[in-house]
């Protein structure tokens, strides 16, 4: 009764101050539940007027002409609304309830994509599959239908990476400030309470924050949005988890002013023990809490939220094609193998990310009003790994474990009978192709036998029955061959207890933590009180600390761990004269020896080894906007300006830290920290001296700086109520994410060269010299028809001076390499569009489309160093060695590699009034690349001489004959002319004037595409069906059934990546530095992939009541 | 749907499920991963080969399946196996069959390649005889696995048993060995035509780790070291299998050799050279490991070439001598060789390396292949040796220190 009343009040004080205009007033309600719906959109279609449903679901617009208008509503979740009204002059006119039909597909689909997004795939070298972008705007036809459709093929809205979209909970904005993306794991399966968002399209004005060059989506998690009742739901799926159950309460708005709501979903799958399916090798629990409650009163409300979703889950990896053709599955998982005869997988992903969440909104008077918000979450994010010290790699799919590598990438000539290379078997017939082997990176295979540098041809090195026996082992799945072998794994522990109990365990699973906690506040102060203008201002703030660690998760029998670099320990010669060297943590230990006293060693209880650093990070931003609405034009333009800042602090000095300063400090002189950027040096070393250097303390490097202006503006002009004009642009600098900032992050404080440190920051210029510039444009055409609606819209954005981290293994190292790339250019362009035509009553036909040209536009510098400190190469003249090198990567032109660049769908949606629903869209994606491996395109590689004039060890198959020696010591490939520039005469030049060789060339640069052979394979179709039943006492149950890839397609890639191996060989008796090969059998090490998965469905079965 | 009287049980149901939420897989003992009885063993074995099988002891095995030219490709008019010289087949391969009744060799890991002076190379010792369960003189045999660090999983002292069907037994320069065929067509190879042909190779990882089992915890005091001083050595084995044939039964052998000292020479084609003295004033190259094969380190650079280098040390008599061989990879290869005023004992692997008639025209030569440091003169090392022998390490632009 009161409810009422408090509605009831509510309506009169618009009536009051409506008074003598045209006006219409209205309620949206839920036709099962008889609820109001919050957050409802209305529009006037022919006047372009259009508002949202407050708490009590009613709405009111003012201000309107008197004509024959089309009232549009739209709300999440529900099939839109039309009604025609006739507005009377200067009468307030009312709408009977509006009652809106659930809209159960869409619901199911958000779902379904709320999981994919949280499955962010991570490998050993930190690189992640691409997620699909998430949001929907849900009244925008393109968003609505590309946003779930385009997922399995993880297209990104114009060929964005996620760090280009922001996320922002009730204004706060949510991306992590260390690696820009925003983690959906944090609302694992709590798809009601991520239901209700505002997603702006890339540079529109935006009321909740200055958005960016991408879409920018806002969720509302106040409880008055919330449908009033109890909500139970159960689904099945054959994805990566196997069934959800959830439960949701809403109390709708109380007398006393409060509403709370609250969700609990807990999704799982025990460890799937068979092989060839979906989520083979996996487990999945989680368990999503959600809480919100919101005191309403008149001028003001107050939100106060709390979520989150502690998850354990497995993972996947991808694989080389060879290893999907021997497995003859899609889903073969190199992580898991039995052990007790029980699966266990070595990767597991623990995560829980609670947030908690204030947010203050304030109504000064009509024309102005606040939101303030604050919140803070703590993200624990884990993952585990084998890692081994002297010990075999345990993972099965290893190249050396793969039948390829018996062949070593070596071919037979079928054509060439007379070569003493040519191999027979014992009956005298040829010996058959490798079967993986000898195909160029697309898979086609070569036409011809492959020459070696003597121009003999080379053979196959292996025995067919020797191949065959372990294809075989392969094909039938063996449990030791194809899986992790736990019985050998703890067997070497075991054993080793015995030979040695104190020694360093061989293997063991750690755990690599990568936690961030943050804590957020934003301000925002609205001013309509000029006719046709709001003005916003807003301010936020931030501080976020990353933190990295590793601990022991599992011993696996052994009896402990020494906490020592394998790889330094294994590679590093002089170790006497450079103490310390391997060991993560020098103040704890000041010896080399494995079975040293000095050692530090882990037991399973926690604590931290192998690095435990902490970037902090801070970011303070303002941002002003001005809107101005008038009849025929809206035009808009926003400023903002962000600082942020960025430092590095460590708890363990790793050895290899301080030996590189040292390094540095002999050769520059006592500076030389700097050069390293190693700031603890110095402290570190005084503490040392004075005899008080202990673990555990902790040391910070220099703070780093970032002021990064913005500014954007747009126009709309409506030709009419139905047709509109959009023009919208921006340009901004952004800073280098921490993640992308360090060169060597787990072992030093060294930032990449254009980022200042304080002492040489000339002037302004300096403080976002290291900072991505980034404009950007686009231009619409809006149509909005009784039968037609959609919009086509071109855009076109530049970036200069990215910066990003890559990591690998590098064969001609031997070690793990990191490296830092600077002055990256983007750009991408492209058109999208999309209609929706309204066929009779029942039909709804979609066509998409979206075409884009997203490429490098120029080449990059990259810093590489080893990440176990060994030198990278050795200098021709003074032979001094270097530890880090620097090179060009010939990027420019590439496409990039953020999903495809082709993308088309027809939707054909049924919906009939007694509540069934059912669509089948059919998606076609093309033009799309793999991830390029810069270190396969380091000019130096081609020309024989790296940027920073160091000559790269090892050439490329024929290209020895050309190598000569200058005059000054350098080994060259090409020779010289009379002023000592190379005189390429035996090269070819590719498009940007870098000599190449052709035929490595081509095969180590070609960007290879990942789109299917077969036209038909890059068709996806998905459909789904549903239908609500409405019971008494507005009961309602929902039953609906979503099936993806209806079709089975197996062929069709997502991405995956190249591998930035290079393969190596040793020219024998010629090899140091400078004489191992770089071998032409640059498919050695092939790419990696992810294939999409093949049908699979989603089953949910909902009842409201 | 009246069943869910009280949404609070749905909940219920929720926490229920969650508490069911699986661990992973208990923990693995001994008794899990390590065979722990004979009995146990026999069990295994008798399901594993339903035709039956035979333990074979190694000299057993290398008498009855290693022919002279080998059953592989020895015949082959165009494509044959590497190496065959002087009348010696030095390289050869025999395929032991697939099927049948299962072949089974068992022995306990000598080598370790922590050091690494192994690289994927296990040697094993047999010291009891299977049929008989009589113990006799030791019996060894390398086996070639494609697995860096093998010693991680097969650890030094560690008895295993090894399932040979569908592998091969055969010899690389001479050395017998477990191995499958693999064929050198040494693309990177700038000379040496005759490196090029079917050689013994190593096993894959998988099809090794799949065809061993570990019997018990390993235990290094169970290796069997014949002890014997130099002129022993070399009256009993050296001379009298100078033969090519001869030698390859004793590649393998673990011995440890007493009263020997190092004589900072080596072996140059036959004659025995000083090695040469790091002083970097003189020259940055002469006595460079980096740079000089001829430096008195243990095991300089081969410029990547990956053979072993030798060291010569002698007895007291200054007669008798034998190679120390050192992978240029294994940690203490840039350590200076001892001073010869240093007497002590050599433990390793005894082994006779030929693959190349050019190269050796006295036939090859014989070498002890330490496993680290620790077999180098231990006596030496101690703290209260007198003189004590304190290993040091070559450093770049610090001249060799004098003894």
């Amino acid at each position: 009764m009161k409810n009422k009343l408090f509605s009831l009040m509510f309506v009169l004080a618009i009536s009051l101050s409506a008074m003598a205009q045209t006006s219409l007033r209205g309620r949206v309600i839920d036709e099962a539940t008889q609820t109001p719906i919050v957050g409802a959109k209305i529009t006037l279609a022919n006047q372009n007027i259009s508002t949202t449903t407050n708490a009590s679901g009613e709405f009111a617009l003012l201000y309107l002409e008197a004509m024959d208008e089309e009232v549009i509503i739209e709300a999440d979740g529900y099939v839109a609304g039309l009604e025609i009204v006739n507005l009377k002059e200067n009468q307030s006119n009312q709408l009977e309830a509006i009652s809106l039909q659930q809209d159960i597909v869409s619901q199911t689909e958000s779902e379904i994509l709320l999981n994919l997004t949280e499955e962010e795939m991570t490998d050993d070298e930190g690189r992640s599959q691409a997620q699909a972008s998430s949001s929907s705007a849900s009244t925008d036809v393109f968003n609505k239908t590309t946003s779930f459709g385009w997922s399995t093929a993880r297209y990104r809205n114009r060929g964005y990476q996620s760090n280009a979209e922001n996320y922002y909970i009730e204004g706060l904005h949510f991306n992590s400030m260390e690696r820009g993306q925003f983690n959906y794991s944090a609302m694992g399966g709590l798809n009601d309470a991520s239901r209700y968002k505002e997603v702006m399209n890339p540079m529109d004005a935006t009321n909740f924050s200055f958005g960016g060059v991408g879409q920018s989506t806002n969720y509302l998690m106040g409880a008055t949005r919330y449908a009033q009742g109890w909500k139970v739901g159960a689904a099945g799926t054959n994805r990566n988890y196997k069934a959800r159950v959830n439960a949701t309460y809403s109390s709708g708005l109380m007398p006393s002013g409060w509403a709370v709501a609250a969700q609990l979903a807990y999704r799982f799958s025990p460890y799937i023990d068979n092989k060839g399916i979906i989520g083979e090798g996996i487990k999945y629990y989680s368990l999503g809490y959600f809480l919100t409650a919101e005191r309403v009163w008149d001028n003001a409300r107050l939100k106060l939220i709390t979520f989150g979703a502690p998850t354990e889950r497995g993972q996947n990896a991808a694989v080389t094609q060879e290893v999907y053709d021997l497995t003859g599955s899609n889903y073969y998982n190199p992580y898991w193998g039995y052990q007790n005869g029980k699966v266990r997988n070595s990767r597991i992903v623990k995560s829980y990310d609670p947030t908690v969440i204030a947010a203050f909104e304030y109504k000064i008077d009509e024309q102005q009003n606040f939101k303030v918000a604050a919140g803070y979450h703590y993200s624990w994010y884990s993952n585990s790994a084998l890692n081994y010290f002297n010990a075999p790699d345990p993972r099965p799919d290893y190249f050396r474990n793969l039948p390829s590598y018996m062949w070593d990438g070596q071919i037979a000539n079928p054509n060439n009978e007379t070569s003493a290379q040519q191999l027979f078997d014992e009956n005298g017939a040829h010996y058959p192709w490798g079967l993986f082997v000898g195909k160029d990176m697309n898979g086609v295979p070569y036409g011809e036998g492959f020459i070696g540098h003597d121009g003999n041809i080379v053979g196959p090195s292996v025995d067919q029955d020797q191949y065959n026996q372990l294809v075989d082992l392969w094909k039938s799945r063996d449990n030791q061959t194809t899986q992790l072998d736990w019985d050998k794994i703890y067997a070497a522990n075991i054993a080793n207890n015995a030979n040695d109990p104190t020694g360093s365990a061989r293997y063991l699973v750690e755990r690599r933590h990568n936690d961030i906690q943050e804590a957020t506040a934003s301000f925002n102060y609205v001013n309509t009180q000029f006719e046709h203008l709001k003005m916003t201002l807003g301010a936020e703030g931030k501080f976020a600390q990353g933190i990295h660690y590793k601990t022991i998760d599992d011993l696996l029998g052994g009896n402990q761990w020494i906490d020592i670099d394998a790889f330094a320990d294994r590679d590093i010669k002089e170790l006497a004269s450079n103490s310390g060297f391997t060991q993560e943590d020098i103040a704890n230990v000041r010896k080399n020896e494995i079975a040293s006293d000095y050692n530090d060693v882990i037991k399973a209880d926690g604590k931290r080894f192998g690095y435990d650093y902490r970037i902090n990070m801070g970011n303070f931003k303002v941002w002003f906007q001005n809107e101005w609405n008038f009849n025929e034009v809206d035009l808009y333009y926003a400023l903002a300006l962000d600082y942020s800042s960025m430092q590095r602090t460590t708890n363990m000095l790793n050895g290899r830290a301080w030996y590189l300063t040292k390094v540095a400090e002999e050769r520059t002189g006592a500076e030389a920290w700097r050069y390293y950027g190693n700031a603890s040096y110095t402290r570190i070393k005084n503490a040392e001296s004075a005899g008080t250097l202990r673990a555990g303390t902790n040391y910070a490097g220099d703070a780093h700086h970032f002021f990064d202006p913005a500014f954007k503006l747009g126009a709309t002009y409506k030709i009419n109520g139905r047709n509109h004009l959009k023009v919208n642009a921006l340009a901004q600098t952004r800073a280098p994410f921490a993640r992308d900032a360090y060169i060597s992050q787990r072992v030093h404080d060294r930032v990449v060269s254009t980022i200042y440190t304080h002492d040489n920051a000339k002037n302004l210029k300096d403080f976002y010299a290291a900072s991505e510039k980034i404009v950007s444009a686009d231009l619409t055409y809006e149509f909005n028809y009784p039968i037609v609606r959609g919009r086509i819209t071109g855009f076109f954005t530049q970036s200069w001076g990215g910066t990003e981290l890559n990591g690998y293994y590098d064969d001609e190292a031997r070690t793990f390499v990191n490296q830092a790339m600077t002055g990256i250019d983007k750009r991408y362009m492209g058109v999208e569009a999309a209609a929706a035509f309204q066929l009779g009553t029942y039909f709804t036909l979609t066509p998409v489309v979206s075409v884009g040209d997203y490429r490098y536009t120029s080449d990059a510098m990259a810093v590489s160093s080893a990440e176990n400190g060994m030198p990278m190469t050795q200098d021709d003249v003074t032979k001094s060695l270097v530890f880090e090198t620097t090179d060009k990567v010939l990027l420019k032109g590439l496409k990039l590699s953020t999903g495809p660049q082709v993308n088309a769908s027809l939707k054909l949606s049924f919906f009939h009034p007694k509540m069934w629903f059912a669509d089948i869209t059919v998606n076609y994606h093309d033009w799309n690349y793999l991830s390029v491996a810069p270190s396969r395109r380091m000019q130096g590689l081609y020309t024989g001489v790296r940027a920073d004039g160091t000559s790269v060890n090892g050439w490329f198959g024929d290209s020895y004959a050309n190598a000569i020696e200058t005059t000054d010591g350098r080994t060259v490939r090409f020779s010289m002319d009379g002023n000592g520039n190379v005189a390429y005469e035996n090269a070819v030049l590719d498009k940007n004037g870098v000599p190449v060789l052709r035929y490595p060339y081509n095969i180590m640069t070609m960007q290879e595409s990942i789109v299917a052979t077969n036209p038909l394979n890059r068709f996806i179709i998905d459909a789904s069906v549903g239908k609500l039943l409405y019971l008494p006492n507005r009961q309602s149950l929902s039953i609906n059934l979503s099936v993806t890839n209806l079709t089975n397609n197996t062929h069709f890639k997502t991405g995956g990546y190249q591998q930035a191996r290079l393969p190596r060989a040793v020219r024998q008796g010629e090899a140091d530095y400078h004489n191992s090969v770089i071998t032409a059998n640059a498919w050695k090490y092939p790419s990696k992939y992810y294939y999409a998965w093949g049908v699979n469905f989603f089953l949910t079965l909902t009842y409201k009541f | 749907m009246k069943a869910i009287k009280n949404p609070l049980y749905f909940i219920l149901g929720i926490l229920v499920l969650i508490s069911m939420a699986s661990c992973e897989p208990k923990a693995l003992t001994a008794e899990d991963v390590l065979v722990s009885s004979e009995e146990q063993l026999a069990q295994e074995l008798v399901k594993e080969n339903p035709n039956g099988y035979t333990i074979y002891n190694i000299n057993d095995l290398l008498s009855q399946f290693m022919g002279e030219e080998g059953n592989f490709m020895s015949d082959s008019s165009l494509y044959r196996t590497r190496a065959y010289y002087d009348g010696l087949y030095l390289f050869s391969i025999d395929t032991l069959p697939t099927n049948g009744p299962g072949i089974y060799i068992r022995g306990r890991v000598v080598t370790d390649d922590y050091g690494g002076n192994f690289y994927k190379t296990l040697v094993i010792q047999q010291t009891k005889d299977w049929t008989t369960g009589a113990d006799i003189d030791q019996q060894n045999l390398r086996i070639s696995v494609d697995m860096g660090s093998a010693g991680g999983m097969f650890q030094q002292g560690q008895e295993i048993i090894i399932r040979c069907n569908g592998l091969a037994i055969g010899r690389y320069a001479n050395q017998p060995q477990l191995c499958i065929p693999s064929n050198n067509n040494n693309i990177y190879a700038s000379s040496a035509t005759q490196k090029v042909g079917w050689a013994p190779g190593r096993i894959p990882s998988a099809r090794f780790r799949k065809a061993t089992r570990l019997i018990g915890a390993p235990d290094k005091s169970k290796l069997v070291y014949e002890t014997l001083s130099l002129e022993d050595l070399d009256n009993k084995y050296l001379s009298k299998y100078e033969d090519v044939v001869g030698a390859r039964k004793l590649d393998g052998r673990l011995v440890k050799i007493t009263n020997v000292h190092f004589t900072n020479s080596l072996d140059s084609f036959g004659t025995e050279m000083q090695c040469h003295i790091y002083n970097v004033e003189l020259s940055p190259v002469d006595g460079n490991p980096e740079e000089d094969q001829y430096a008195g380190t243990f095991g300089p650079t081969t410029g990547n070439v990956g053979y072993p280098q030798s060291r010569y040390v002698k007895d007291a008599s200054e007669t008798h001598k034998v190679l120390v061989s050192t992978s240029e990879y294994a940690k203490y290869a840039y350590y200076y060789l001892p001073a010869a005023k240093y007497v002590g004992s050599i433990t390793g692997v005894l082994s006779y390396y030929m693959d190349n008639g050019n190269y050796a025209p006295d036939g090859g030569e014989w070498s002890i292949s330490p496993n680290d440091m620790g077999d180098i003169l231990p006596e030496c090392q101690k703290e209260d040796a007198d003189p004590r022998w304190i290993p040091t390490e070559w450093k770049k632009g610090t001249p060799q220190p004098e003894e």
